[in-house]
């Protein structure tokens, strides 16, 4: 049974709001658990799950690395997507599995983020079977990109290489983390102790620093697209 | 200009059974593991210069020719990435092919709705070790004998791991009752000229042009094409295959047949569901409730257990002899439901959300039954069941599309989104739904849903893998390894 904490346990405790603990640990602990036990970078997109309601409204969150981030390298990005609008929407009207989509120009990256039904490669796919002068158009803008144009004929490296840079979600229930981390690394039927749940997010973390915090919220759960377009009668 | 056709050099060094399937009673494929990499390979040496006795020859499409006698046996080989590896591809080579087949079905399990009873984490020897798995030799044969002559022969050169018996049940039909099997791809240029069928018939659902099946053809995405795995000796004009062990719960099946008929009585819209109209001239010495049996084993499969589709079985009326055929398509009054297992899986030119996907997806099926025999008067509960072939150019692209999108989810039309396959699908009893058609009450009549619930998982998976089948340019590849 617990009782009134010990001495050791209110010392230990209070570690992580001491300055000179929070120096240690960002210069030495850190590091050294990152050397002893490294955490693999885990895969990006949203994981396949049995409920059918896990499997709609997936959220993609594509970043993707301006080979020019100067203001120039972002205009000629901005005119890129500005010039392919209407194949975009005719992409979207093809697919017919997505709920929306955006681009965004962040840091040194132009970000694609999108929310869309069902399988992620069958969306890369369709999409690419549509409209892949789109993508070859921005695969001109990336790092990476060159390698993979004309996209339509490479068509699994590219849709890798999507997975690839798809930001990892961090699950919605923290301890699924040590699932993710023990399948990433071939281990089974391991024990964990919640207590070490810090330490392996922040290990974690060192290895997917940019991540999706959770899979997204929905607002009308289980819904599909088409299920949306059909009831407001706009033909799906 | 040829590019889309085969030349007689390339149809030549196909692996049988892929174009045009064996009409062989018999199977056995042997799950082989490849312990001593110096005999497997000169046993694929062998295997493709036909110049040994003790090793059997690939079998390759050959074109029937008069005079010729078909084969009685027939020998192919397909190759899982980790059977490869094994035999020393390089690391280069090994990296060329696509992820879904590096990581190898037990990795895919989720969008295969492989969890639950179905998880590999069940499945018996030797799926439990999927690195042991290295290739799956499929034998076919007129006589069971062949089948232990052909399996020693392999066994001197590969540590034999795993065997599966298959058979052909009478009249094409499948564990569950219903004719197989009836709608195959066709392919452009391979098939005969024209979209028509044996008896001159238009066929409504389009040829495929061969990129569909053989890698390095054209797909029907115009400019998509498919990755041939490197060397080009080894990858061009393969193609893949999913081999899936699949039990079926055949007095599952049969239970859930008569509670519903008794559910649908007792409720009080027996009467009008769709398919009555068609009962008596597809089983015309069924009456009541065997008759409604019939009629909703009908809706759930999209065709009679006889083969014959819900959407043509009126030309019985006319045509009592008439037999199934596969020309029809699905029109917006189809009386077939939406979520019947080959509509969803097979939508042809019918409308679907993914627009461009009609006749994407298509795959090449070659199955057998497998397990003891059934007697639905004496219930038991041994294994029985069908190993599965699911064949195509891209697993990713094919079959794992159907699987996670269509088969289960049911992403194709708004009304079955969120329910799974009633025949295949990873239905649980609590979740799972299935909307019949019923004709409604008032005039003039059309079509209705009806919802049933608790439709239980009749397919579990045992068991399966990943492999590639390569011609015997690329078997030849294998051979010459020197790593």
């Amino acid at each position: 049974m617990t009782s009134t904490p010990s001495w050791l346990d209110r010392f230990v405790d209070g570690l992580p709001d001491k300055g000179w603990f929070q120096f240690l640990a960002r210069n030495l602990v850190v590091p050294y658990w990152v050397w002893r036990d490294p955490r693999p970078k885990l895969p990006g997109g949203p994981r396949s799950a049995p409920q059918s309601g896990e499997n709609l409204q997936r959220m993609m969150n594509l970043i993707m690395p301006l080979k020019d981030p100067s203001p120039i390298g972002r205009a000629k990005a901005a005119l890129v997507v500005a010039q392919n609008v209407d194949e975009i929407f005719a992409g979207l009207d093809n697919v017919g599995t997505v709920h929306n989509a955006r681009f965004l120009l962040l840091g040194n990256n132009l970000c694609m983020i999108s929310v869309y039904d069902g399988d992620f490669t069958n969306y890369i796919r369709d999409f690419i079977a549509t409209i892949g002068s789109v993508f070859d158009a921005i695969m001109d803008l990336v790092e990476g990109g060159d390698d993979l144009k004309p996209t339509e004929q490479n068509i699994e490296r590219f849709i890798d290489w999507v997975h690839a840079h798809d930001l990892f979600q961090v699950p919605d229930f923290p301890t699924d983390l040590f699932t993710l981390q023990d399948e990433a690394r071939g281990l089974t039927g391991r024990d964990h102790s919640v207590l070490s749940l810090p330490r392996d997010y922040i290990l974690q973390f060192h290895a997917n620093p940019d991540v999706s915090l959770g899979g997204g919220y929905r607002a009308y759960p289980g819904v599909s697209a088409a299920q949306i377009r059909e009831s407001q009668g706009m033909g799906w | 200009m040829t590019a889309g056709y085969l030349v007689e050099d390339e149809i030549g060094i196909v692996q049988g059974n892929i174009l045009r399937g064996y009409k062989l009673p018999y199977v056995r494929h042997l799950v082989l593991e490849v312990a001593d990499r110096t005999a497997a390979r000169a046993f694929l040496g062998a295997a493709v210069a036909g110049d040994n006795p003790d090793v059997p020859q690939i079998t390759t499409e050959q074109p029937d020719r008069p005079g010729v006698p078909k084969a009685t046996v027939t020998f192919n080989l397909g190759f899982t990435w980790q059977g490869l590896k094994a035999l020393g591809l390089a690391d280069q080579e090994l990296r060329s092919f696509p992820t879904e087949f590096i990581e190898g079905m037990t990795r895919r399990a989720a969008k295969l709705g492989d969890f639950g009873d179905s998880d590999p984490c069940h499945w018996p020897s030797p799926y439990r070790q999927p690195d042991r798995v290295h290739v799956i030799a499929s034998v076919y044969a007129t006589d069971e004998g062949e089948l232990n002559t052909v399996q020693d022969q392999v066994s001197r050169s590969f540590k034999v791991i795993g065997v599966h018996n298959g058979y052909a049940l009478p009249e094409g039909k499948v564990y569950f009752g219903y004719k197989d099997g009836m709608s195959q791809p066709r392919f452009v240029g391979f098939h005969g000229s024209g979209p028509r069928d044996g008896k001159n018939h238009r066929i409504v659902e389009p040829e495929d042009p061969l990129g569909t099946v053989l890698l390095g053809k054209p797909t029907r995405l115009r400019d998509l094409e498919y990755a041939i795995p490197q060397p080009d000796q080894l990858g061009r004009l393969g193609t893949f295959n999913a081999f899936r062990v699949l039990q079926q719960d055949c007095f599952g099946f049969e239970d859930f047949l008569t509670s519903t008929a008794e559910l649908l009585q007792k409720q009080g819209v027996a009467d009008r569901l769709v398919g009555n109209e068609h009962a008596k001239l597809v089983y015309p010495e069924l009456k009541g409730r065997d008759a409604l049996r019939e009629v909703i084993a009908a809706q759930l499969c999209g065709r009679w257990r006889t083969g014959m589709p819900m959407q043509l079985a009126g030309i019985l009326k006319s045509n009592p002899d008439a037999q199934p055929s596969n020309q029809f398509d699905y029109g917006s009054h189809a009386l077939c439901p939406v979520g019947s297992h080959i509509r969803r899986n097979n939508p042809r030119g019918g409308e679907v959300v993914q627009r461009i996907a009609n006749f994407t997806r298509r795959l090449i099926r070659r199955g057998m039954c497998y397990g003891h025999p059934l007697d639905l008067k004496r219930p038991d509960n041994l294994e029985r069941g069908l190993l599965g072939n699911f064949i195509g150019a891209s697993l990713g692209a094919q079959f794992e599309a159907v699987m996670c999108d269509w088969l289960n989810l049911g992403l194709n039309s708004p009304e079955i989104t969120g329910s799974n396959d009633p025949l295949l699908g990873a239905n649980t009893v609590e979740t799972s739904w299935f909307d019949l058609n019923l004709w409604t009450e008032v005039k003039p009549k059309t079509i209705e849903k009806h919802r049933i619930h608790g439709l239980p998982r009749f397919v579990t998976t045992r068991g399966g893998a990943y492999t590639f089948l390569p011609t015997v340019a690329g078997i030849s590849y294998l051979a010459g390894l020197r790593s």
